[in-house]
């Protein structure tokens, strides 16, 4: 399939109506001090990330995935280039700013689902709203985050789960607190980083069937990563990694 | 908001934070109260320190002559005048003090070399009863009650207690009376009535030299108590002229003139300055200019060395003492360490969901101000409470172990004295609190310096 199509970005982007680019990498490197040497990660990547778009971003460990989705997710800095979100070049940002825009504008689902040991679910999925606001607003929105949250778990199949703590619930189960956490304050962005990865095939279809419903309804800008190539499939956009840059842009019609 | 939540459920979850927690609740009840009972004790031991001794003393100095004026004049009731007409003065008294010997008959046992040949000293203070009793505690050392155990009694009749005693029977010409401190008259078995023979020396004002010593017998009227070890021990009153008379002074030779103040704390500096310059217009004082002359000075000036040195010990022990709140500040330092490292992935998911690092770091510090506001508020409780009734605690304590920890002879006291200072104990609150989030802001930054990469790849 890397052989389907190697253009840039800007000749497979829908070309019926302007694509709004939703999160944009431009010429970016990373490199870490190992010892006293440098090692570069990436090596100049261009990805940009559009309206409604389901990107997988796809390589062998150590191609530098994690570290672009990393940068993506404004949670590391690049060596070099810029990263926007919403066209706001976010490393001109301060460090508040940065994190308010990572607060509304970017939904992380992990592999390990990372939800807080000490939390319910219900509160787990409440959380990035409690970090938005301040004690006094939240607590004048709360009703309205707590019924968000609620009709979002019950939806999701935990509505006799919410007052269990992650650790009495499943894999399959964390990871779908996790989604409603991701999705609680309507960001336009969600970044997936191997989301069944931890789980067994079928829990993980499951997983992936409501993510993917979700996307569509609330049409979000997926960027997913993952190693598993019937994943990929269902993407309609898949990118290929190789030692820290990009190899393969491709674009296919989903098959439903 | 997350911060608060957080900080409060971490609390909770996290049982360790509890060891935290009741170390500043011992540090801060054990501070509360060794502060209460160091306080009591130093405020009895300044009580003890000033004895009968007036806020105010004016003890001139009768054999230097005033620059200009010759030689201070001796007239005790012109001085009382100009002391007593100043609004600020309650009551003054005039003594007369000296130094003697008594040797008295029917001693059972001898303590040491000096009782075995006879003879004690004797602080012999020649008052006038009236304004002593006006100016001074003495009345009620001589109403309070004998010490449990010793044989000494009070005078017949405390407002007259010069009096020939009841039932006295002379042995030659009947004595004058004298009132004995407790501790003394119970060493020498003196009941009311005995008679004692004092001896003194004086000296020839006109050559500077000593006389022959003198001797002369008193009777025992009655004895005081008033707690104040040495005054209790050496102190024998007289009547003031008998005093004189004995050592061939006029009537109304005194050595010093005790004033008491309606407001010590505040007056005590203004009058000693004013009573200083009075009295030297009025020729029985030297310049108050003068550095050699001190002639009117506080009871505090008086006792300066003792007291400095109480003050001194209760700042040591303050200093000592703040070692256990670091002590308690270390336990939540370790605690808050341990926490973060055991919570990099949460610090981590918290950066990722939009938790800035200055929110982190404030996360970790509330975690250590709860600690802190909970064991310090458990602490005050517990701390003036205990001091409250740290006297039964005591007794109970004794009674259970079967062992007598604070031994109230020892330190003449009939119970344990505790005082609660409310801006020690604020101090204290606020020392607990500081030295916590001191300690707390290490662990705090340190979270507040993780990367969240980094953490969120810690499993």
């Amino acid at each position: 399939m890397v052989d389907s199509s190697t253009e840039t970005n800007e000749q497979t982007a829908p070309s019926q109506e302007a694509p709004e680019r939703v999160l944009a990498a431009t010429g970016v490197r990373r490199s870490f001090k190992v010892g006293d040497r440098r090692l570069e990660i990436l090596h100049g990547v261009d990805l940009e990330l559009y309206r409604a778009e389901r990107l997988c971003l796809m390589g062998s460990s150590g191609a530098g995935k994690t570290t672009l989705l990393n940068i993506l997710g404004l949670l590391d800095r690049p060596t070099e280039g810029e990263v926007e979100v919403e066209n706001v070049r976010v490393w001109q940002l301060g460090q508040a700013q940065r994190s308010r825009l990572r607060n509304a504008k970017i939904g992380f689902v992990f592999q390990f689902y990372h939800l807080l040991a000490e939390l319910s679910a219900l509160e787990n999925a409440l959380l990035p709203a409690m970090i938005a606001h301040s004690a006094a607003t939240f607590r004048s929105k709360r009703a309205g985050y707590t019924n968000k949250a609620l009709e979002m778990l019950t939806r999701f199949g935990l509505a006799e789960r919410l007052t269990h703590r992650p650790g009495q619930l499943s894999g399959g189960e964390q990871q779908r607190v996790a989604i409603a956490r991701a999705l609680l304050l309507d960001p336009p962005i969600l970044i997936a980083d191997e989301p069944t990865g931890n789980l067994d095939r079928a829990t993980g279809e499951k997983v992936l069937d409501l993510l993917f419903e979700e996307q569509e309804t609330r049409g979000l800008s997926l960027l997913l990563v993952t190693h598993d190539e019937r994943l990929a499939k269902r993407c309609e956009r898949i990118v290929h990694m190789e030692d820290g840059l990009i190899q393969a842009d491709s674009r296919t019609p989903i098959p439903h | 908001m997350y911060r608060f939540f957080l900080s409060l459920r971490y609390l909770r979850a996290r049982k360790t934070n509890w060891i935290g927690m009741a170390g500043i609740f011992v540090g801060v009840t054990a501070l509360i109260l060794i502060l209460s009972i160091m306080s009591g004790f130093l405020n009895e031991s300044r009580k003890h320190l000033r004895g009968n001794l007036s806020d105010v003393l004016v003890q001139p100095m009768l054999d230097y002559p005033i620059k200009g004026k010759g030689a201070p004049r001796r007239d005790v009731d012109a001085l009382l005048e100009i002391v007593r007409s100043d609004p600020r003065v309650a009551a003054s008294a005039p003594q007369m003090v000296w130094y003697g010997m008594i040797s008295a008959e029917n001693k059972e046992f001898y303590a040491s070399d000096q009782e075995r040949g006879g003879l004690a000293v004797a602080n012999l203070v020649g008052i006038d009863v009236e304004a002593e009793f006006a100016a001074t505690d003495l009345r009620e050392s001589m109403l309070r009650e004998p010490a449990p155990g010793t044989t000494t009694q009070r005078p017949a009749d405390v407002d007259d207690p010069f009096a020939p005693p009841p039932g006295y029977q002379p042995r030659g010409f009947p004595a004058e009376s004298i009132i004995v401190g407790e501790r003394l008259g119970a060493a020498w078995g003196l009941q009311r009535g005995a008679e004692v023979e004092i001896v003194t020396a004086t000296i020839d004002p006109e050559s500077g030299r000593t006389r022959d010593p003198i001797n002369q017998t008193f009777v025992v009227a009655g004895t005081f108590r008033s707690s104040h070890n040495s005054m209790d021990l050496e102190r024998i009153y007289f009547d003031r002229r008998v005093l004189a008379d004995w050592l061939g002074r006029e009537d109304d030779a005194f050595s010093q003139v005790l004033v008491k103040l309606h407001d010590y704390e505040g007056d005590k500096r203004a009058i000693t300055e004013d009573l200083g310059v009075k009295l030297h217009q009025a020729g029985f004082l030297h310049s108050p200019e003068s550095p050699l002359f001190d002639e009117v000075k506080t009871w505090e000036a008086f006792r300066r060395t003792l007291l400095a040195a109480i003050e001194n010990e209760k700042s040591l022990m303050g200093i000592m003492l703040s070692l256990v709140m670091i002590v308690a500040g270390f336990c939540v330092f370790a605690i808050l360490s341990m926490m973060v490292s055991e919570k990099r992935r949460d610090i981590g998911i918290l950066c990722a969901l939009g938790g800035t690092p200055k929110g982190i770091m404030s996360l970790f510090l509330l975690i250590a101000f709860w600690e802190a506001l909970i064991g310090a508020s458990l602490g005050v409780v517990a701390g003036v409470w205990g001091a409250l009734r740290i006297d039964s605690i005591e007794r109970w304590l004794s009674a259970k172990l079967n062992f007598q920890i604070f031994d109230r002879k020892v330190y003449l006291f009939d119970h344990i004295p505790s005082v609660i200072q409310v801006t020690g104990v604020a101090w204290i609150v606020a020392g607990a609190l500081v030295c916590t989030l001191a300690f707390a802001m290490i662990p705090a930054w340190r979270a507040a310096k993780l990367d969240p990469v980094e953490a969120l790849r810690f499993e």
